[in-house]
């Protein structure tokens, strides 16, 4: 009833091999089809084949023994790379050192004392968070305990007999759960006579959540709260960020909660190419020594688009590598099985096979690209730095060799060099609509410009691109058009780029203001019905005049309303809205924005507080400048 | 104590202060016992609500003017809740249809069908139809426009429209047809005066007519501003005195500042200011296109006759967008700019020009 997964890796690989993989019929089929054939032959023995046979027959001998060469091979096949490959050493592992020092000083703290600790850790998928943590318990000879999700359909094939049971064993996952905490926090694992000493210290890993949790995030945090009591053991959490917004670790572990239980968070980037590539080829350079020399050490160029396709998991860059070599292997063997078949043919076979290995080999990185390559994606902050920067290709690096078209001189000035990133990639990638990339872009592109004509004509480029999405009903085709103008529009026009160094990125402004405009239109309507007015007069007449008024008000809210809005700040400095900072790993967060023309009454409850914390202070003299300065993202 | 607009609005067509031969043919017109659609526009500030309350008290008496504010939930086919506020009395229905947004077809059709299908009790004593009041008609969509088309003529035996709205150039063709249009014009200035002198009297005040005339022309011959205005001087300072300041809006003040700012330097960082002090005002509930109004007046000022026209073009041709367009600051930005690089490299060419 308590799934208490202990020693869960051996497990599943008894699992595997109770289920026979798909693959390893072919050895034994290889096998029955001598073994008949010989009994045919014996069948028909003759004497004038005496010769003939005793040939036949050791050829069988010899494909038997190849065939179980082969078998033992796939079974190898048949085991991820990932899987036995799994890092054991902290040399191993392809995580940046001083992340692993991090986790290592936090379990060497947490593991002395007797109380134990939460620890989240983040990230995006495949960058060895759960690699490292196995790693580190294996050196201090802790025991991993984990959690795994219990699947109930058992309790529903074997329902008649033991109904009596089900209600025992149906308790929810939400128990479950908090079951598994409590006893793994409590009691030690029963000493088998194969433990060897010192096991007695362990962790509690958790990487799948219960899917309550993503419902009800309070639940998780009671049932925190209640460990942190009692804790003896240290907690780890293992979430997976996710570029495509919805970030699981922000809804589980708000920032409150992370306060309170003294929890804390270590977040891992994605695997840098150096390490990935040094983990790759160590692989290959294994596989290789393993197929004896019939796989060939993989072409360094085949790894090196491995790696860029796999944008930082390297879990995924493993298993392509897998499956790229397998491919490669089978091609080999087919290729020998020709030479085999047609032994003695003329060169000219020879020339064309060796042709034919040389296109294979042009083929291949566009063919790696398409087995292993993951969807890259940018980060806000970088997408947001690869327009606004317009970084262009050096004009002397290439050689004048062939002549570029070359503009008429009375457009000469229209001139730029070719661009280093294709602008509608990038928004792609950053996994927002264009309209919102577009309002980042608005709310940060006067940094970047020097010259007030490029900024003239940039922003004109947006009015054009925020006409061409203006119809919500041909938004969705017209959204990608709007985009590209605003994206290359601020490119073009952007003629002297001066080189601006670091400059802060912010989120637009434009959402707040407008949604505050909005509302305190509605309010104002609601709140000033009596004196039956249009919209319009309300708000630009009577409004700032009854601030200056001492009519009566009838209540609280009109007089809190009146001061807000009807009166503005007069001084003399130019004020300046704090703004919020956009910092390097945001992820865009997709405050849905409705159409504004279509429904007026829906409201995002996300935005509020941050909201007020940015809005500007109107009775306030000045607004002191809350700048954020963000430090470069280091990819490694 | 309410304010000096609302508690001295005239409540009969004979008590309007001015525009008087109009006031004389409505009365003519509810005299004949029935009257068509009517189709009142003018700018704001004219009367054209005052003169419509006092022609509906003309048509039904006192009754009328026995307002109750209704909060109305239509559920559009949809299903979708649509709430408005609406004001009524026993004999007609005030509504601005254009707060429901572009769902504002619905609401007209319900509003006036349920308004139509229940027929006065006693249609021997009172008029044998309601009124339905809509303002801001310029406001609605198309599709609100077409579908009131319809309606209009289907209910005519229970129900009279009075339209209501700034300028016909937005409301479409077969509606201008089907209505009798009048136009309330904005008063002139020495009317203003003698409304404003004439409320003051009522207050007990004395008004020096310097001082009426300059609130006039400040008012730009507003009257629901030229009151205001001048129970704002009350409060500022009493007895009056002719040379007394008038006192603006905080928001008018704030573009001009902004504009000042504009004039005074052209740089990327400057504009990045003027985006600041635009969002201040949006926040400050001031509509966009009112903001774009504010500015070009304030730029005009400081441009040059030659600068003047292409100023005006440039303000017309990103003001248009702001109708069509979605997010206003990209339009008053672009504007903004637009301005900027235009006045820098006149003024760079005047300087070229007075140094050879």
């Amino acid at each position: 009833m308590n799934r208490l997964s202990v020693g869960d890796k051996s497990a599943p690989s008894r699992l595997n091999r109770w289920v026979d993989p798909s693959f390893t019929d072919f050895p034994t089929e290889s096998f029955s089809v001598p073994a008949r054939k010989k009994g045919g032959q014996i069948l028909n023995s003759k004497c004038e084949a005496k010769r003939s046979r005793k040939r036949k027959g050791d050829s069988c001998s010899d494909s038997l023994k190849s065939s179980l060469l082969k078998e033992s091979t796939h079974r190898d096949q048949d085991e991820p790379w990932v899987d036995r490959y799994t890092p054991h050493s902290q040399a191993e592992l392809a995580v940046h050192k001083k992340k692993i020092e991090e986790v290592e000083n936090w379990l060497n703290v947490h593991t002395q004392s007797s109380q134990g600790g939460i620890l989240l850790l983040t990230g995006p998928s495949g960058c060895g968070k759960t690699a490292t943590v196995q790693v580190l318990c294996q050196e201090r000879g802790l025991r991993v305990q984990e959690w795994t999700n219990p699947t109930n359909t058992d309790h529903y094939s074997n329902s008649q007999q033991d109904w009596r049971m089900m209600d025992f064993s149906s308790t929810s996952q939400l128990a479950q759960f908090q079951d598994f905490l409590l006893r793994a926090n409590k009691y030690n694992c029963l000493r088998m006579m194969s433990d060897g000493g010192g096991s007695d210290r362990k962790l509690i890993l958790v990487e799948d959540f219960p899917n309550q949790f993503y419902r009800q995030p309070g639940s998780l945090h009671d049932i925190l709260r209640r460990f942190v009591k009692t804790s003896r053991c240290p907690l780890v959490f293992i979430v997976s960020d996710s570029l495509s917004g919805d970030s699981s670790s922000r809804l589980l572990f708000p920032r409150e909660i992370q306060e309170e239980l003294n929890l804390c968070s270590i977040s891992f980037n994605p695997v840098a190419p150096t390490a990935m590539m040094k983990v790759l080829s160590r692989i290959s350079a294994i596989e290789a020594g393993k197929s004896g020399g019939r796989r060939g050490v993989s072409d360094p160029a085949v790894l090196e688009t491995l790696c860029s396709g796999s944008s930082g998991d390297i879990r995924s860059a493993i298993n392509s590598l897998q499956f790229s070599s397998l491919t490669d292997s089978s091609l080999e063997q087919s290729l020998w099985k020709v030479k085999k078949d047609k032994a003695g043919t003329s060169v000219g076979k020879a020339a064309s096979r060796t042709n034919r290995r040389k296109k294979s080999k042009q083929k291949e990185p566009e063919e790696e690209q398409a087995i292993g390559g993951k969807d890259a994606s940018l980060f806000l902050f970088r997408a947001l730095g690869k327009i606004l920067h317009c970084k262009r290709e050096s004009s002397e690096g290439s050689e004048p060799a062939k002549p570029e078209p070359v503009l008429p001189s009375h457009l000469s000035h229209h001139h730029r060099g070719s661009l280093q990133d294709d602008p509608e990639l990038v928004v792609e990638r950053s996994h927002m609509s264009g309209e919102f990339f577009n309002l980042y872009l608005h709310q940060n592109y006067l940094d970047f410009f020097s010259q007030l004509e490029d900024v003239e004509r940039a922003s004109e480029y947006l009015s054009d691109a925020d006409l061409l999405t203006s119809d919500w009903t041909s938004r969705s085709t017209m959204g990608g058009y709007g985009s590209s103008v605003a994206t290359r529009g601020l490119l073009h026009s952007n003629s002297q780029q001066v080189s601006v160094g670091f400059r802060p990125l912010h989120k637009p402004h434009w959402l707040q203001v407008h949604k505050k405009h909005r509302e305190n239109s509605m309010a104002a309507q609601s709140l000033f019905r009596s004196f039956c007015l249009s919209p319009v007069s309300l708000q630009t007449h009577l409004l700032p005049y009854l601030a200056k008024l001492t009519n009566p008000m009838r209540n609280q809210a009109q007089i809190a309303f009146i001061q807000d809005v009807g009166q503005m700040s007069l001084k003399r400095g130019l004020t300046r809205l704090s703004l919020e900072a956009l910092t390097d790993k945001e992820l865009a967060q997709v405050e849905s924005e409705e159409e504004e023309e279509k429904q007026e009454g829906g409201d995002q409850g996300a935005g509020d507080e941050a909201l007020s914390a940015s809005q500007p202070k109107p009775m306030s003299s000045q607004v002191e400048e809350e700048e954020v300065i963000i430090e470069e993202y280091n990819s490694d | 104590m309410s304010l000096w607009v609302d508690k001295y609005r005239p409540t009969s067509l004979g008590k309007l202060d001015f525009h008087k031969e109009q006031a004389a043919q409505l009365k003519n017109l509810v005299q004949c016992g029935d009257f068509p659609h009517l189709l009142v526009y003018g700018p704001s500030g004219a009367g054209k609500k005052t003169r419509i309350m006092c022609l509906l008290r003309e048509l039904y008496g006192a009754g009328v003017e026995k307002l109750r504010i209704e909060h109305q939930t239509i559920v559009a086919p949809s299903k979708k809740k649509i709430e408005i506020n609406t004001i009524a009395s026993n004999y007609h229905l005030e509504v601005n249809p254009s707060d429901a947004g572009n769902q504002d077809r619905v609401v007209i059709q319900e509003l006036i069908k349920t308004v139509a299908q229940s027929q006065q009790i006693q249609s021997s004593t009172q008029r044998e139809f309601k009124v339905v009041l809509l303002t801001e008609v310029d406001r609605l969509t198309k599709d609100a426009q077409h579908a009131l088309r319809r309606t209009m003529e289907k209910y005519m035996s229970t129900c009279r429209l009075i339209l209501c709205s700034t300028s016909t150039s937005k409301v479409i063709g077969p509606i201008r047809s089907r209505c009798l249009a009048i136009r309330v014009a904005l008063p002139s200035t020495e009317e203003v005066c003698s409304v404003l002198t004439s409320v003051c009297k009522k207050e007990g005040l004395l008004l020096p007519p310097e001082l009426a005339k300059q609130i006039s022309e400040k008012s730009g011959c507003n009257l629901r501003k030229a009151l205001l205005m001048c129970e704002a001087c009350r409060v500022q300072q009493y007895p009056f005195s002719a040379d007394q300041d008038v006192p603006e809006t905080d928001w008018e003040v704030y573009v001009r500042e902004t504009a000042n700012a504009i004039v005074s330097q052209q740089s990327p960082q400057r504009l990045l200011e003027v985006r600041a002090r635009l969002y201040e005002l949006l926040t400050h509930c001031i509509p966009p296109d009112i903001i774009m109004k504010g500015l070009v007046t304030e730029l005009l000022n400081n441009c040059d006759g030659q600068l003047k026209a292409e100023v005006a073009h440039m303000a017309a041709f990103y003001e248009h967008r702001l109708q069509l367009g979605n997010k206003a600051i990209y339009h008053l930005e672009a504007f903004v700019a637009k301005f900027m690089a235009m006045y820098k490299k006149f003024m760079e060419d005047g300087l070229d020009g007075m140094m050879f």
